[in-house]
């Protein structure tokens, strides 16, 4: 089978070119995590640009589990130093896929990979598609954190953005989740959606926090070019920047007030409990993802798979192409990620970490940060870490982008061993 | 050489769009001048942009050999003039090389101003002026009443003009029969001491400058020593020769009469100035042919890359641009806000704006260039008198004992319709009313005098607007008169950015402060902070906007650990932000000096 050249094409599992791992040091073995898109919806809703589709074609959900399986057992042959640490199942609804295909895939990872015994096994869920029978299942099967799109209160704005069910349904699901056992719950909302105002969105909060979730993911709507929503934008009263801006600061506020400590721009997380898969995008982590239009960033290599779900069961079949996208990154483009993902947390940037893992030096963009510190947009920790504001985080991409600009012209410091 | 009777030089006279340049095509191909099947379109109008404008830049020249009805063969000195008001002087210069001259007239439109100012150079400058009706064959062409016209306007006769098409190719025999028929043949004595004018030059990297020159008096040969009597350059002839589209054709002499080349290994435009005269260092002229009068640049710009960076590309740019235009000047400039530029002249706004696309196409440059200016005059408390070609030399409101602006002489013609358009438009520049004259029964000439900054802003094209196209312009300066003149300053943030401090009439600051401000507004993206933005004079501020602070500018989600596109999307807000320029604290985008150049388009 060739699908193992197609997904990697590395000689041998390589660490990554510079990328700090503090949680290296903790085992021998590499820590990774593993994405799993189900591109299966029962609808499609308004504002999505996710790669799903709305079909239940038995014939195709099999060949896909086929595939599926073919490419984690491939691949898994090429990670044998790597121990899972993580696996998330996202989509698409793979609840709407329904239990029997996640857990064939689990067992399928299970059987390829390292999995440690305390993994973080979360998959996503609809408040439509969560029977008890497929909670109890997956539960046994190991799964053991869900996240739970409720995006919204309001029945009205729920029908309007396309959502496959009402608030009464969320409630239900949250209840029946609890009963199934599970005790990581992250509930997904969204602000910014049309009609919504400042006054709702903060009753929505409250209202959705009596339910006590362990994580909550705040986002705001993002009108994407090639969805529905695209075409209708400025007929459905949609929130301006102004009131999105007020109804984030809102969101922080009121979630800082109930124990909800935020560690990145958009979720938030009682003590402990922080999404450790996706704290894996943001700190430079290495992770594996597995169906049409996945991310990776593996052996020192970012790269994508096709979005086209037959192009790429396909590809993994036939030993055509599967990866749209393959880019080893530089150290100095690390550096750059570096500070596009971490100052998306409040983890922020350090002087000791930077200078080491980059040799780039740190002070012209401790200077900068000084600069927004005055502006009220970053702080500096007792630590000596900068991260930034709330208000700092609403503004991140013109923060970021003036970050870039100075690190672009700083030289390289003299090399020193270590 | 070609015997003097057997000599024709003309050139071909021209509103833009009524043409010349497809005349000028046809008669060299029915003098077979050119090969048909390497003719390009409009073989004179040799630069991309004269082509993409329509306009003529610079002249060139070309001899047809043309054998006439009566069996002689003669050689036929077609120079073609520079067909913008920006460029009178050159007109004048090539009309001098000249003893006759074909006016175009478009048998639908009739006589317009821009052909008129020229016309009358011609006729001033002693040449037989011949018109000729163009367009014949369009159903809107009335070409008995546009001779009667072109006799009542001009007063020369046009009973039997040729009645032609150029860009159909009726007619053109005709026209070459009248040009050999009615251009005098030339005079001079080809003994006598040599008097060459210069009417054009350029600049080839392999032979250096080729200047072209009609020999009044005496010959020309390879291997004399010549003198450029202005400028007092000194050079050995090289080569001589004649023009024809396909290139140089080097002869053994030129002799008065003649039209021609010449290159003597001269390495810069400026020893061979339009209007000088050529003479010989061992046989010199007595004096040099009149007429002759050194360039100056009426407008002045502060032209600056857009990245600092290639501040060195954009002088080398300049040089080799320089050796080629004498009429462009160029000095270091360096400001506060961009860092260093050039103070650059122009014969006028279209001349600014041509150099201007030809450092960004053909040098590759990205360029921001300041608000165009004409020079100020200003006498100072102590008596001194400063000429002020950039509003960062302008002294201190308290040092002015008089401040003075240039003014002009506007002919301006247009359909009768739209004469109330007009002096309302030429109200608002400051123009001062002469009298006015009825050209025919439908078309009247008003003449004004107004300052030349009222005029070098955007004045054509809304005269252009107002007037439906008809309308057309023509101006001349007049000398210095005093007026209340005021710098006005922007702010930003607080800060003074320099390159966009500018000069003007006192009455005109505020309403213009407030667009500017506005402007800068729309253009000037949101930061994290809220940024004023102010125009002050002398320290007073005179308008003020504000740009709210950025508010959201995230990426809230981030999914299944896609960065590539995210990182992506970062990458191009930072290549945006790259091409700003940051004066203190605030980005300036380069789109947003273009706006304040811009401000009467809308």
């Amino acid at each position: 089978m060739q699908a193992a050249v197609n997904l990697l094409g590395f000689e041998s599992s390589l660490l990554k070119g510079g990328f700090p791992m503090a949680i290296l040091k903790r085992k021998n073995k590499i820590p990774l995590g593993i994405y799993v898109h189900v591109p299966f919806c029962r609808s499609k809703c308004q504002y999505c640009d996710f790669y799903s589709l709305t079909t239940k074609d038995d014939k195709l959900l099999d060949s896909y589990i086929d595939a599926m399986c073919a490419h984690i057992k491939e691949a898994g042959s090429l990670a044998p130093s790597y121990r899972v640490d993580t696996v998330y199942f996202g989509g698409g609804t793979p609840t709407f896929f329904g239990a029997e295909g996640l857990a064939v895939l689990l067992t399928a990872i299970r059987r390829s990979f390292d999995v440690a015994n305390d993994a973080e096994i979360t998959f996503e869920a609809n408040p439509d598609s969560v029977s008890d029978k497929l909670l109890r299942r997956l539960r046994a099967e190991g799964f053991n954190r869900v996240s739970l799109g409720i995006q919204c209160d309001d029945d009205a704005i729920l029908q309007k953005i396309g959502r496959p069910h009402n608030y009464a349904q969320a409630v239900s699901a949250v209840d029946r989740i609890r009963k199934a056992g599970f005790r990581n719950l992250s509930l997904d909302l969204m602000y910014g959606l049309p009609g919504q105002t400042l006054e709702g969105w903060e009753s929505t909060l409250r209202r959705v926090l009596s339910l006590n979730p362990e994580h909550v993911s705040c986002y705001g709507l993002k009108v994407e070019e090639r969805t529905p929503l695209y075409q209708y934008k400025d007929l459905c009263n949609l929130p301006d920047d102004d009131l999105q801006a007020d109804m984030y600061l809102a969101a922080v506020e009121i979630l800082r007030t109930k124990g909800y400590r935020q560690y990145e721009i958009s979720n938030f997380a009682k003590k402990g409990l922080v999404s450790r898969h996706n704290m894996k995008y943001w700190l430079g982590g290495e992770y594996l993802g597995f169906g049409p239009d996945a991310s990776s960033d593996f052996g020192g290599k970012r790269f994508t798979m096709v979005r086209d779900l037959l192009a790429y069961i396909d590809g993994v079949k036939n030993g055509g192409s599967v990866i749209t996208e393959m880019q080893e990154i530089p150290r100095r483009e690390r550096a750059g990620e570096y500070l596009m993902t971490r100052l998306r947390t409040t983890n922020g940037i350090n002087q000791a970490e930077y200078e080491k893992y980059y040799l780039l030096p740190f002070a012209p963009l401790e200077e900068a940060m000084e600069r927004f510190a005055k502006q009220g947009l970053a702080s500096k920790a007792p630590d000596g870490r900068w991260y930034l504001s709330p208000e700092g985080f609403l503004v991140s991409n013109s923060i970021i982008t003036d970050l870039l600009l100075i690190q672009e012209n700083t030289v390289p410091l003299a090399k020193k061993r270590y | 050489m070609t015997e003097l009777s057997k000599i024709r030089n003309f050139s071909i006279i021209a509103h833009i769009d009524h043409g010349k340049s497809t005349l000028a095509d046809r008669l060299l191909e029915e003098c077979d001048a050119i090969d048909q099947r390497i003719r390009a379109e409009q073989m004179l109008d040799s630069m991309e942009l004269e082509k993409e404008r329509g306009i003529t830049i610079k002249a060139t020249a070309a001899t047809l050999t043309y054998t006439a009805d009566d069996g002689e063969t003669y050689a036929l000195n077609l120079i073609d003039t520079p067909g913008h008001v920006d460029f009178n002087y050159e007109v004048s210069r090539s009309l001098a090389a000249c003893e006759g001259a074909v006016l175009v007239v478009d048998a639908s439109q009739g006589v317009e101003a821009q052909t008129l100012a020229n016309t009358y150079l011609a006729i001033d400058a002693g040449l037989e002026v011949l018109p000729v009706i163009n367009k014949i064959d369009l159903p809107s062409a009335r070409p008995a009443e546009v001779k009667a016209e072109v006799e009542d306007i001009i007063g020369i006769p046009a009973e039997d003009s040729p009645e032609i098409s150029a860009k159909n190719g009726i007619n053109i025999h005709s026209v070459l029969e009248m040009i050999v028929k009615d251009v005098p043949a030339p005079t001079g004595d080809r003994e006598a001491p040599l008097q060459a004018l210069i009417f054009d030059s350029q600049y080839d990297s392999y032979r250096g400058v080729i200047v072209y020159t009609r020999i009044k008096q005496g010959t020309l040969r390879p291997g004399m020593d010549i003198k450029m009597m202005a400028t007092g350059a000194v050079y050995k002839v090289v080569e001589v020769g004649i023009m024809n589209p396909m290139g140089l054709i080097p002869k053994e002499a030129l002799g008065a009469g003649e039209v021609g080349y010449i290159t003597a290994s001269i390495k810069t435009v400026a020893d061979t100035q339009v209007g000088d005269t050529i003479t010989t260092v061992e046989n010199p002229a007595p004096e040099p042919l009149p007429g002759y009068r050194p360039v100056q640049p009426m407008v002045f710009s502060g032209v600056y890359p857009a990245d600092g960076a290639k501040y060195q590309d954009l002088r080398e740019a300049l040089e080799k641009l320089k050796l080629n235009d004498a009429s462009m000047s160029y000095e270091l400039e360096s400001s506060i806000a961009l860092g260093f530029g050039f103070r650059c002249g122009f014969l006028g706004l279209l001349h600014m704006e041509i150099i201007q696309e030809r450092l960004e196409r053909e040098y590759n440059l990205d360029l921001i260039t300041t608000a165009p200016n004409v020079v100020y005059r200003v006498t100072k408390n102590n008596g001194e008198v400063l000429m002020v070609y950039t509003p960062l030399d302008y002294p201190d409101p308290m040092e002015i004992q008089l401040a003075e602006e240039p003014f002009a002489k506007v002919n301006l013609i247009a359909p009768q319709e739209y004469v109330g358009n007009i002096m309302e438009l030429a109200q608002q520049r400051r123009g001062e009313f002469k009298d006015m004259v009825y050209l025919d029964a439908n078309r009247v000439e008003l003449h004004y005098e107004m300052p030349l900054n009222e005029i070098i802003y955007d004045f054509f094209d809304a005269l252009k607007s107002r007037t439906r196209g008809y309308g057309s312009l023509d101006y001349e300066l007049i000398g210095y008169r005093p007026s209340r003149l005021v710098k006005l300053d922007i702010l930003l943030n607080g800060d003074i950015v320099d390159a966009l401090s500018f000069i003007l009439f006192a009455d005109n600051a505020y309403p213009r402060a407030r667009k500017i401000c506005e402007k800068l507004k729309e253009n000037i993206p949101r930061a994290q902070f809220e940024i004023p933005v102010q125009a002050a004079i002398g320290g007073k501020i005179i308008a003020r906007e504000t740009i709210k602070a950025l508010r959201k500018d995230v990426l809230a989600k981030c999914y299944g650990g896609d960065i590539t596109r995210k990182k992506k999307l970062l990458e191009k807000q930072k290549e945006g932000k790259k091409r700003m320029r940051t004066f203190g604290t605030v980005a300036v985008p380069s789109e947003a000096f273009m706006a304040v150049l811009k401000l009467d388009e809308d």
